[in-house]
């Protein structure tokens, strides 16, 4: 089966010094090394903050772009990875070697 | 040739081994709602042709082989038939851990699916719930009586449920051993609840459902040999195995309710309340000082099996431990048990009180135990006009025909006037 793993960050995620940035990124490179070790297939990004995003709203055929995101939360997806794993509990098991506090992971539609 | 209708069999086998035919196909199918469907399709295509062709003689063996055809006829007409077909034809065992570590018991389909319903990362309040409608093939309406909610609510919780087990790819198995503590809350709640059913089930005509407490009693064994040094397992074991020793005083030669102040104590299983006894103390061993709930529930069965008779029961011990109960879980339920052992150790007066502080909790109000227990205070009190109005009251609630037999001898005994 296909999951995705979203990693929330607190909204000011990207306040955080280039140092402490520097620190996360490095781990989620070592998490994607172990990935790659054990054979797993995936892929996996890490976002900008929502204060870039961009919503679109379709409505009767006609679109609106406004700024922001989608809705305001206090947390808010920051990355994500989507892997290959024989069930839940093998991809709950994956999830936890990844370096994040607030995790979903969400089957994909096959 | 017509043979005699099977009907009390077919009823019998549905309540004994619908878990084993839905577990069997679950595995093979790895699809619960297609293998609930095809399980019901056997046992309807039973009670078709078993009055024609008479039982077979491997008549679990003949469900399971029936549900399995149902299950590929239903496949055949979903588009997933490519996908699934091979999974019928080679079961995948890929996943198949052995939590036992080589120990000599071997789960079986039952457990399995317990551990499957109660995966933490389904809704709790579905857990249990689901566990109990495919272990026991329970009607729905019965579960949502059980959690005191309407029918809708409970068939749109339990079809939620499944479509995740499904969806999410939660695994079919039993846990690694490490895995185990996050899911065995519910696990034993299941199990619990399963006895608990099965001795008081409030509906129908029946108080004793000698299947569900076989079910349990089966299950717990099964827990205690795979986590010999979990106390609470313990613990519950413990509490089913008292009970059942109990079970042959529970009734007269008419099959009606013998309560436990009336019980002939000689025809207790003495056998099993060494077994059960034995289990309590290395249960409260293991709990180390810090008894869960179904230590407490175990240690209070214990004292009442210990005593020579109702009266020489050490009701100050069962009030301090009802107490140590209602500080660590506490429940309308346990309240009510409570105010009991208060009356049995302080007289009727201090009962009736404790009684009439919980007769407004709306979870106890519809149950008849809270009345029949306002019934016998007030009796004791010798205040008889009162008491047969509280057994009316407990007669309007109660959905048992046993309990309501037992209800109208209270009456029957009352003094005429006070």
């Amino acid at each position: 089966m296909k999951y995705m793993l979203m990693i929330y960050d607190p909204a000011d995620y990207w306040d955080a010094t280039e140092d402490e940035q520097t620190a996360d990124y490095e781990q989620q490179v070592s998490f994607s090394a172990w990935l790659r070790e054990q054979g797993i297939t995936f892929i996996g990004e890490a976002l900008q903050s929502p204060t870039t995003s961009t919503t679109l709203r379709t409505r009767d055929g006609e679109t609106t772009i406004t700024d922001g995101p989608f809705i305001e939360l206090k947390e808010v997806l920051g990355g994500f990875y989507l892997f290959d794993a024989p069930d839940l509990d093998a991809a709950i098991a994956i999830a936890k070697r990844c370096p994040a506090a607030n995790i979903e992971l969400r089957p994909v539609w096959e | 040739m017509t043979h005699p209708l099977p009907d009390a069999t077919i009823a019998a086998l549905y309540e004994r081994e619908w878990a084993r035919v839905l577990g069997t196909i679950t595995h093979l199918t790895r699809d619960l709602e297609l293998a609930e469907d095809a399980t019901q399709d056997a046992f309807i295509a039973a009670i078709d042709s078993w009055p024609q062709s008479g039982i077979p003689t491997q008549p679990v063996a003949w469900l399971i082989a029936t549900a399995k055809r149902k299950a590929i006829d239903r496949l055949r007409r979903q588009t997933t038939l490519q996908r699934k077909l091979p999974l019928l034809i080679v079961p995948d065992t890929t996943h198949d851990d052995d939590p036992t570590d080589g120990d000599d018991v071997i789960p079986d389909e039952t457990l399995r699916l317990i551990f499957t319903c109660c995966h933490p990362a389904l809704a709790p309040d579905a857990r249990v719930a689901l566990t109990l409608r495919l272990i026991t093939g329970i009607p729905t309406a019965d579960i949502a009586t059980l959690f005191l909610v309407s029918e809708p609510t409970m068939a749109a919780r339990l079809t939620r449920a499944k479509r995740k087990i499904q969806i999410a790819g939660i695994p079919y198995r039993v846990p690694p051993k490490a895995e185990m503590p996050a899911r065995l809350p519910a696990v034993l709640q299941v199990i619990f609840l399963l006895f608990t059913n099965g001795h008081g089930a409030r509906r129908g005509p029946e108080f004793v459902r000698p299947t569900h407490i076989h079910h349990a009693e089966r299950l717990a064994r099964m827990l205690v040999a795979l986590l010999p040094d979990d106390a609470e397992a313990t613990a519950l074991l413990a509490l089913i195995v008292l009970a059942e020793a109990r079970r042959p005083a529970r009734h007269d030669a008419d099959g009606e309710l013998i309560l436990l102040p009336d019980q002939d104590r000689r025809r207790w299983n003495h056998a099993l309340i060494a077994e059960g006894l034995a289990r309590t103390r290395r249960a409260l061993v293991l709990s180390a000082g810090d008894p869960g709930p179904y230590a407490l529930e175990a240690a209070i069965a214990a004292l009442h099996t210990e005593a020579s008779s109702y009266d020489a029961t050490d009701w100050e011990q069962v009030v301090s431990l009802y107490n140590m109960m209602m500080d660590r879980a506490p429940s309308p339920l346990i309240a009510l048990s409570r105010a009991v052992a208060l009356g049995e150790r302080d007289g009727p007066a201090v009962m009736l009180t404790e009684v009439d502080r919980l007769a407004d909790d709306p979870a106890l109000h519809a149950y008849a135990a809270l009345h029949i227990a306002r019934g016998d205070a007030l009796a004791g009190l010798g205040r008889v006009t009162e008491a047969s109005v509280a057994f009316e009251a407990a007669l309007a609630t109660s959905q048992n025909a046993q309990e309501i037999r037992s209800i109208q001898r209270r009456l029957a005994r009352l003094p005429r006037s006070s």
